[in-house]
C-alpha cells in the first residue's frame, strides 16, 4: 500500500516549505494562507489572484511571480479557498485597476471567489473573474455547472500576466482571458487513481487491463473505460477528441501542452509529446510550442493529460513573453518562433 | 421597540438561540440532501457572533452594528458555502440601515433583503426553483418590497417570515439543480432544503423577539386613517 510522507498538516507545511525554497520570488501570509508576487512588473495596472484545492502543485503556487499571478490561494486538498483567503490576499495585491480572479470552474471555487468578489466590490476594489473550463469529459448537458477547469489553467494565467504586465485593465483582461479560455480544451486518462492521503488506498480501480479516458483532477472518474491500447493510438484518439471539440482553422498554430497527473514519469511524457505532436502535423495543424512537464497534478495520479490552446499571433506573442515564477519554464526558448 | 441596535442585537441573539435548539434537525436535513456540516456551520457562525456582539461599543446605537458584527462571523469565521452566504445577507441588512439613519426601517429591510439576494443569487448562480435558501429568501424579500411604506417594521418581519416558510415547504416539493443536493436527483425530492430552512429560522428569530398583539397582526400593515 502506498503511503504519503505527510503530517497532519502537510499543507501548511508544504506552503511554508514552499516560500522558504522560494523566498526570492514569494512572500507568505500565514496567517490568512496565501502567496503574494515579491517582484511584480512595475507597469501593472491589475493584480492577477488565482488559487483553488491543494494537491495540483505546482499549481497554483508555482506561478506567482512577475509575468504571472501576484498572488495564490491555496485550499485545503481538493477543496476550494476560504472567502476570507480570497478576500485577505485580493486586498493584499489589488492594484488601481482593480484584481482580477482566474478560477478553475468548480461549483465551491465558484462560490468562494464570488463570496470574496461582492466583498472587495462593496469595499470599492473593483474585481472581476475569468472562468477556466477547459476540460472536454464533462461537457454534459445533465451537468448545470459546465465543463470542469484543468491544465489550461496554466497557459491562461501565463497569457493574462503578460498582458498585465503589458498594462492591460480589467476590462481587456476579462475579455483576453474569456477568449482564450473559450479557445483552449483539455483531456485527461489515468492508468492509475491517486491515493487518498486520509487512507492511503486509491480512491477508485481500474480494472487490469484498462485505463480511465476523461478523468477529473480530483478522483472523478472518468465516464468511460478503455482497454489498454498502444500509445499513439491513445494520443490519436484524444488528439482527435481535442481537435473536434476547438475545430481550428486548417493549418492554426497551437500550443500543445502535455502535463503529467503525479506519478508519470518525464521519459514517458516526452514520449506521449511526439505522437501529440505527429498526431496534431497529420491534421495539417501547426504545435508551435509544446510546453511538457507537470504543470497541474492529482496528487500521485498515474495519468497525464493533453491540452490544446488555438493561439492567435497576439496570444503567442504573450505567451513568449518572460516570466519569472517557480513552476513555469522560463525563460522559454526562442528557437523558430516566427 | 426601538429598531435600533437594541433590536438587531436581539435578533442575532433570538437566531443564535434558535439555531442552537434545532441543530441537529439541520444536520439530519443536509446529510439527506447534502454533505451535512450545515447545521453546525450555521451554529458555530452565530457563536462566533455572540462573541464578536460582546466585544462591541454598548453606547454604538446603530442598527448596523450588530448586522456587521454577525456578517463579518459568518464571512471569515465559517467554513463551508452556506453560511458565508448568510453572511453576504447581513452585511446587506447592515448596509441598508446605514442608508436609512442607522434605523431599520421596512425601506431598510427591504432594500437589504432585495441587495442581500442579488448578491447571493450572483454569487450562486441560482434561480428560484432550484431548491437552495433563495426559494426562501426571494419570497421574504418580495413580502418586504410590497409592505406599504408607513408598515412598522416588525409586522412586515412578519409577513416576510411567512413567506419564507411558505418557500421552505416549497423546497421539499421539487429536485435540487443547484448545490450538493443536485447529485442526489429525486432521492432529495420531500426534503426541504436546510438552506432555505435557516432563512426561515432567521426571519421567525425576527418575530420571536417582537411584542405583536393581534391588532398589530389584523391591521398593523394599513393606517386606520389617511395619511398625513
Amino acid at each position: 500500500m502506498a503511503s504519503y510522507f505527510a503530517t497532519e498538516s502537510l499543507v501548511p507545511d508544504a506552503l511554508a516549505g514552499f516560500a522558504r525554497a522560494h523566498s526570492d520570488l514569494v512572500d507568505l501570509d500565514a496567517e490568512h494562507g496565501f502567496l503574494t508576487a515579491r517582484r511584480p512588473a512595475a507597469g501593472r495596472r491589475v493584480a492577477l489572484l488565482s488559487g483553488g484545492g491543494s494537491g495540483h502543485e505546482p499549481l497554483h503556487i508555482g506561478y506567482v511571480g512577475a509575468g504571472m499571478l501576484d498572488a495564490a490561494c491555496p485550499g485545503r486538498i481538493f477543496a476550494s479557498p476560504h472567502n476570507r483567503q480570497i478576500f485577505q490576499a485580493s486586498c493584499a495585491v489589488a492594484r488601481d485597476g482593480g484584481v482580477l480572479h482566474i478560477v478553475k470552474n468548480y461549483t465551491g471555487d465558484r462560490i468562494n471567489f464570488g463570496i470574496a468578489a461582492e466583498r472587495l466590490n462593496r469595499q470599492g476594489i473593483r474585481c472581476a473573474r475569468v472562468l477556466v473550463d477547459d476540460d472536454i469529459a464533462s461537457e454534459s448537458e445533465s451537468i448545470a455547472v459546465g465543463r470542469r477547469g484543468m491544465a489550461g489553467t496554466v497557459l491562461v494565467e501565463k497569457v493574462l500576466g503578460a498582458a498585465a504586465d503589458a498594462g492591460a485593465g480589467l476590462d481587456e483582461l476579462v475579455a483576453l482571458g474569456t477568449r482564450t479560455s473559450a479557445r483552449c480544451r483539455s483531456v485527461s486518462v489515468a492508468s492509475g487513481a491517486h491515493n487518498t492521503p486520509a487512507t492511503g488506498r486509491p480512491a477508485f480501480e481500474v480494472p487490469a487491463g484498462m485505463i480511465e479516458y476523461g478523468v477529473g483532477i480530483h478522483g472523478e472518474r472518468a465516464d468511460r473505460s478503455l482497454p489498454v491500447m498502444p500509445l499513439a493510438k491513445l494520443v490519436e484518439a484524444m488528439t482527435a477528441d481535442l481537435v473536434t471539440a476547438l475545430d481550428p482553422a486548417p493549418g492554426a498554430t497551437m500550443i500543445a501542452m502535455v502535463n503529467g497527473l503525479g506519478s508519470v514519469t518525464r521519459m514517458e511524457l516526452y514520449a506521449v509529446l511526439g505522437q501529440f505532436i505527429a498526431a496534431l502535423t497529420a491534421r495539417g495543424l501547426v504545435p508551435g510550442r509544446t510546453p511538457v512537464g507537470e504543470f497541474v497534478t492529482a496528487l500521485d495520479m498515474r495519468g497525464f493529460s493533453l491540452t490544446l490552446l488555438d493561439a492567435d499571433r497576439e496570444t503567442l506573442a504573450l505567451y513568449d513573453a518572460p516570466a519569472h515564477t517557480a513552476a513555469w519554464p522560463s525563460p522559454a526558448t526562442t528557437l523558430d518562433r516566427g | 421597540m426601538e429598531f435600533d441596535a437594541a433590536f438587531t442585537d436581539a435578533w442575532v441573539r433570538r437566531f443564535a438561540a434558535v439555531v442552537a435548539s434545532t441543530e441537529e434537525r439541520l444536520t439530519d436535513l443536509d446529510q439527506r440532501t447534502g454533505d451535512g456540516d450545515f447545521g453546525v456551520n450555521l451554529r458555530a457562525g452565530l457563536e462566533s457572533a455572540l462573541a464578536r456582539l460582546a466585544r462591541r461599543d454598548p453606547a454604538d446605537r446603530s442598527a448596523r452594528g450588530p448586522l456587521d458584527a454577525a456578517a463579518t462571523a459568518f464571512l471569515d469565521d465559517v467554513g463551508g458555502t452556506s453560511g458565508p452566504l448568510f453572511g453576504l445577507l447581513l452585511t446587506e441588512l447592515a448596509g441598508a440601515a446605514a442608508d436609512h439613519g442607522d434605523v431599520l426601517t421596512v425601506r431598510a429591510l427591504a432594500d437589504g433583503t432585495a441587495a442581500g439576494l442579488a448578491a447571493i443569487q450572483r454569487v450562486g448562480d441560482a434561480e428560484p426553483g432550484d431548491k437552495t435558501l433563495v426559494d426562501a429568501l426571494a419570497p421574504a424579500a418580495r413580502a418586504l418590497r410590497e409592505a406599504p411604506a408607513k408598515t412598522r417594521p416588525d409586522v412586515a418581519l412578519a409577513a416576510a417570515a411567512d413567506a419564507a416558510w411558505e418557500g421552505v415547504r416549497g423546497t421539499a416539493l421539487f429536485r435540487a439543480r443547484r448545490g450538493r443536493a443536485s447529485y442526489l436527483g429525486d432521492r432529495a425530492s420531500g426534503i426541504p432544503d436546510p438552506g432555505a430552512v435557516g432563512v426561515g429560522l432567521l426571519f421567525s428569530a425576527a418575530v420571536d423577539i417582537t411584542s405583536l398583539s393581534l391588532d398589530d397582526l389584523l391591521g398593523g400593515a394599513e393606517p386606520a386613517s389617511p395619511a398625513v
